[in-house]
């Protein structure tokens, strides 16, 4: 019982955009998707969702492939980014007409809820896309990942356009529908420290190819910050996995990650801090990681 | 239960840190029930199985209890356990690091032990 993809290579003009991506999404559980630009989010969860097809490799829900089966998609829902400008086509649909798209696409549309949320986002429905601004058109893609009730639920960037007041309001939202359904959510966001404590699964994608995936409070966990004198440092971490390494004058900071069982060695003069989930990811993902 | 997290330490110690001290302090009495983990999810915005495993550490320790097809309760007695376990554990979490910033700085044992003592508790 799984949403599972296979070896997934996609190439666009030559350059491989996703290479090798296997991935399994096990019910109930929300997902963070993070990654830096252009790694390959939007294009991984479009293809989960069959709305663009993989150069190779397989997308299963349950063991059925999902390409171009009606049973399964519906049990998809990858509610996509919207902007405003023209050239996307739907500049010109008004709100309501893109709702009821989606109403009819999926089986287990919740009418209730869409009407509960269009009115506590403050919603005009009779506005066209075009017309909204990044705050609406965010609202308008929470609205449709909620009310579609499909089993896996992708959303890309959903809090881009939030201020903060709404980006908590969501976030909400999501664990409650989250706690009454049990249903399997996988968020991107660049927004990470905010997500971070609803996130129970981090997968990290870097340059098409997933780095990691873990639970995120043991990622996080297995991450410490050291720093003090050099040689302090370099004593204390000798043997550690050591990335995003900071020398200003005698003094050093380098992020590790331990593996179970590893330390750093307490016996140095240096001070040891906890990481959040946004620095875990710097150090992993920034450019100017070191290796021991 | 209103206190506000931190990054300084995982989540799911302070959410059983936090019911415990609300233990502590009269606000939840034992043989009364506590949030469920959909309702510490909400609050803290945070995930339910991070809020699980902070009730369940202390579903292990005899503070809380579990009855079925109801929710979490706080044990008879719950109320002097957390204060032994964080008698046992003041020594360590507490005075040792007082030892160790007092050394780094060279104060003595007995400045140390005069400032102790010009302090009421």
């Amino acid at each position: 019982m799984s949403l599972h993809c296979e070896n997934i290579v996609k190439a666009y003009g030559g350059k491989d955009v996703l290479r090798d991506v296997t991935l399994d999404l096990q019910p109930g559980k929300i997902y963070g998707l993070i990654g830096r630009n252009g790694a390959g989010k939007t294009t991984l969860l479009s293809i989960l969702s069959a709305q663009n097809p993989a150069t190779r490799g397989s997308v299963t829900l349950d063991g059925d492939r999902v390409w171009e089966n009606r049973k399964s998609l519906s049990r998809i829902c990858f509610s996509r980014e919207l902007n405003s400008n023209a050239e996307s086509g739907l500049a010109a649909m008004k709100a309501k007409e893109y709702l009821r798209i989606a109403a009819t696409y999926y089986d287990g549309w919740d009418k209730a809820l869409e009407e509960r949320l269009v009115k506590l986002f403050d919603l005009n429905l009779k506005k066209k896309l075009g017309k909204m601004n990044k705050g609406m058109l965010s609202m308008i893609t929470i609205v449709v990942a909620l009310c579609s009730k499909a089993s896996y639920t992708f959303l890309d960037e959903p809090v881009a356009g939030l201020d903060v007041v709404a980006r908590e309001q969501f976030y909400k939202l999501l664990l409650e529908e989250y706690a009454s359904s049990g249903r399997t959510f996988v968020v991107s966001t660049h927004i990470i420290e905010e997500a971070a404590d609803v996130l129970e699964e981090v997968i990290i994608l870097h340059e098409g190819k997933i780095l990691l995936t873990a639970d995120t409070q043991a990622f996080v966990d297995s991450a410490v910050h050291v720093s003090g004198k050099i040689e302090e440092v370099d004593a204390a971490v000798a043997g550690l996995e050591v990335h995003h390494t900071e020398t200003v004058g005698r003094s050093k900071g380098v992020t590790v990650f331990l593996k179970p069982g590893q330390a750093v060695d307490e016996n140095r003069d240096v001070s040891v801090q906890p990481v959040s989930l946004q620095r875990a990811f710097v150090a992993l993902c920034g450019e100017e990681e070191v290796k021991q | 239960m209103n206190e506000r997290l931190t990054e300084q330490k995982s989540i799911y110690l302070q959410i059983s840190e936090m019911i415990e001290t609300d233990i502590l302090r009269g606000i939840l009495l034992e043989e009364e029930q506590v949030p469920s983990t959909n309702e510490l999810a909400k609050l803290y915005t945070i995930n339910p199985a991070t809020a699980a495993k902070g009730v369940g550490l202390l579903v292990d320790e005899d503070i809380l209890y579990k009855r079925r097809g109801i929710g979490m309760f706080v044990s008879k007695g719950a109320r002097e356990k957390i204060l032994a376990k964080r008698r046992a554990a003041f020594a360590e979490n507490h005075v040792a690091p007082l030892l160790a910033e007092a050394k780094s700085l060279g104060i003595s044992r007995e400045e140390l032990l005069s400032m102790i003592g010009e302090r009421n508790i």
